[in-house]
């Protein structure tokens, strides 16, 4: 899979379209596995979105004692397979994101998928097809690229220069709030 | 036991080993010094040994796993506490009759999921119960006089029966019945695996399709044996038979390896309620960020354990670790630290730009030097 997940927390206006589309996606069983969530709701309504990282070692499958998560070849991690997982919640606490959700009903762990049908054919997941700002996007690599760069040009603007042993003031804030 | 465990080649060789021992003692006790051996029976018997040889070293490989050995030996210091004898009796049992003997959490999955998945389990545990115990000799069906059959269970006389007798026809018709109930779960589950597209995106050939298929092969030329003696007068019963054994065989050697052997596994959930609630369904620890109600301690620490002893190193600068947070607080932790505001950073304050106009968003406050004119302060920026 060339293509990759981007995120910018800034951009989302809390619409949640992105769950109402999770929870259309086949195998998704109509509940939504994503997160559209207030920074601090008594300060402002700034939402960010989050989604799972897919990581590439993933400590969820790494504390499940059943081996029930396992990892597509193209690197999506999957909701544990029904079959083996026991319910016992451990990658809920394992990772370290707060991503994997538990259906106490049905006994069984799920997780972001990435809409592992649409994202095999490099077809946008639902909630990046969706998102009317552009938080979520499903981009090339080399354009996810060209939009960190450009992030980063935005310092000038901002003003900002990395300083020595905090080379993180010069991570950029924000991104796309002004057109070029 | 490491000394022992150092005279063989691995873990798993050595449980192998004793498996074999046990499963060869037990068939010259059962038969009675190999008097009673049914060597028509013969190819099942040496698959038996293959599938509980497979079996053994699957189930060592992941017992070895980190995570499976924390919670194995969480549920044994569980077990052997004193205190709390009475209640985790009651919380395996309950589990075990709900979850595996119901499979109640399946039948909430759907009635449809529910009543197929328990025909096939129950009809593929009571299918493989009947085979074992009768290829190794555990159990066979002695005539005491002419019309009265006698069980004998590992060479020990038990049960008589009426050889026409409802109990009897029940024995002989054990393996019909339980093909029956196979055969009902596996039309509902081939059925549910052509119609239903959701399943389609993760399905695969090898793991999901090929066991269904072949618990098929073995359910239908299972019942062709009936059908041949019972209603054909025995057609084709040699050639059936031998097709039959071939597919039992393969089923048995497979079985280990393939999505089946969840079946051993699965039970280990039975476990869950005792190690982990306390009270089933209600949290005890708070998180360490809003205080809310998440987990309870001891599965908290077993998930360090398992992080730990696999080189995760889930650990804040404050010293606190990311399983001390609720889900929620940890999501809100990871956007904070991508946006430049680690915890203690204080609130987000509007994004400041050099034109003056402040955007809402996430920013920092700026240090005050930065207002400070370029020459009057440090040069090195």
């Amino acid at each position: 899979m060339r293509k990759v997940m981007y995120l910018e927390f800034e951009r989302c206006i809390g619409c949640r379209a992105c769950q109402a589309a999770c929870r259309e996606c086949g195998g998704h069983d109509a509940k939504e596995r994503n997160y559209v969530e207030y920074v601090d709701f008594f300060e402002n309504r700034q939402t960010y979105p989050m989604l799972c990282m897919q990581c590439k070692d993933p400590a969820c499958a790494r504390v499940c004692p059943a081996n029930a998560i396992q990892i597509t070849e193209e690197g999506v991690v999957l909701s544990a397979m029904e079959e083996k997982c026991i319910g016992c919640r451990n990658c809920t606490f394992g990772c370290p994101f707060g991503i994997p959700k538990f259906d106490f009903e049905e006994n069984k762990m799920y997780k972001c998928d990435m809409c592992y049908d649409r994202t095999q054919h490099e077809i946008a997941p639902m909630c990046a097809s969706v998102c009317p700002s552009d938080a979520i996007r499903f981009i090339d690599h080399d354009e996810m690229m060209d939009l960190r760069r450009r992030r980063t040009q935005m310092n000038l603007i901002e003003g900002k220069k990395p300083s020595e042993n905090n080379k993180w003031d010069y991570v950029p804030e924000f991104f796309g709030v002004y057109s070029d | 036991m490491s000394q022992l465990e150092k005279s063989f080649y691995s873990k798993s060789s050595m449980y192998s080993f004793i498996v074999v021992v046990i499963l060869f003692m037990s068939m010259w006790i059962g038969t009675g010094q190999f008097s009673h051996m049914d060597w028509m029976l013969f190819g099942y018997m040496v698959s038996t040994f293959i599938f509980f040889i497979g079996m053994t070293v699957r189930l060592t490989s992941w017992i070895m796993r980190p995570a499976t050995h924390e919670v194995i030996k969480r549920s044994i210091q569980k077990m052997k506490s004193k205190n709390s004898q009475k209640r985790n009796g009651k919380a395996i049992f309950k589990t075990l009759i709900d979850n595996i003997l119901l499979q109640k959490y399946i039948f909430k999955r759907g009635v449809y999921r529910g009543i197929q998945h328990w025909l096939i389990a129950w009809g593929c545990i009571g299918s493989l119960a009947i085979t074992f115990g009768l290829t190794l000799g555990w159990m066979h069906f002695k005539l005491v006089d002419s019309s009265t059959y006698q069980m004998v269970v590992f060479n020990i006389p038990t049960i008589q029966m009426a050889a026409d007798g409802w109990l009897a026809q029940m024995f002989f018709e054990g393996l019909n019945i339980t093909a029956s109930m196979l055969l009902i779960g596996l039309a509902m589950a081939i059925i549910r695996r052509i119609r239903d597209k959701d399943l389609k995106v993760t399905q695969r050939a090898e793991f999901d399709l090929f066991p269904l298929y072949l618990l098929l092969a073995v359910t239908l030329t299972g019942l062709f044996l009936t059908v041949s003696y019972k209603l054909l007068g025995g057609w084709m019963h040699p050639q059936l038979a031998l097709i039959h054994q071939i597919t039992v065989v393969v089923f048995l050697v497979y079985f280990p390896f393939g999505k089946l052997v969840h079946l051993p596994m699965r039970p280990m959930a039975a476990s869950v309620p005792m190690n982990y609630q306390e009270t089933p369904g209600v949290d005890t620890r708070d998180c360490s960020g809003c205080g809310e109600l998440y987990s309870n301690d001891e599965q908290i620490e077993d998930v360090k354990a398992i992080l730990g002893a696999q080189a995760f190193d889930l650990k804040n600068d404050e010293g606190d670790w990311l399983a001390d947070y609720c889900p929620a607080c940890r999501r809100k932790l990871r956007v904070m630290s991508q946006l430049n505001l680690p915890k203690g950073a204080g609130k987000a304050a509007p994004v400041q730009t050099n034109n003056g106009i402040h955007m809402p968003g996430f920013g920092r406050k700026r240090s005050e030097d930065f207002y400070q004119p370029a020459h009057s302060g440090k040069e090195e920026l």
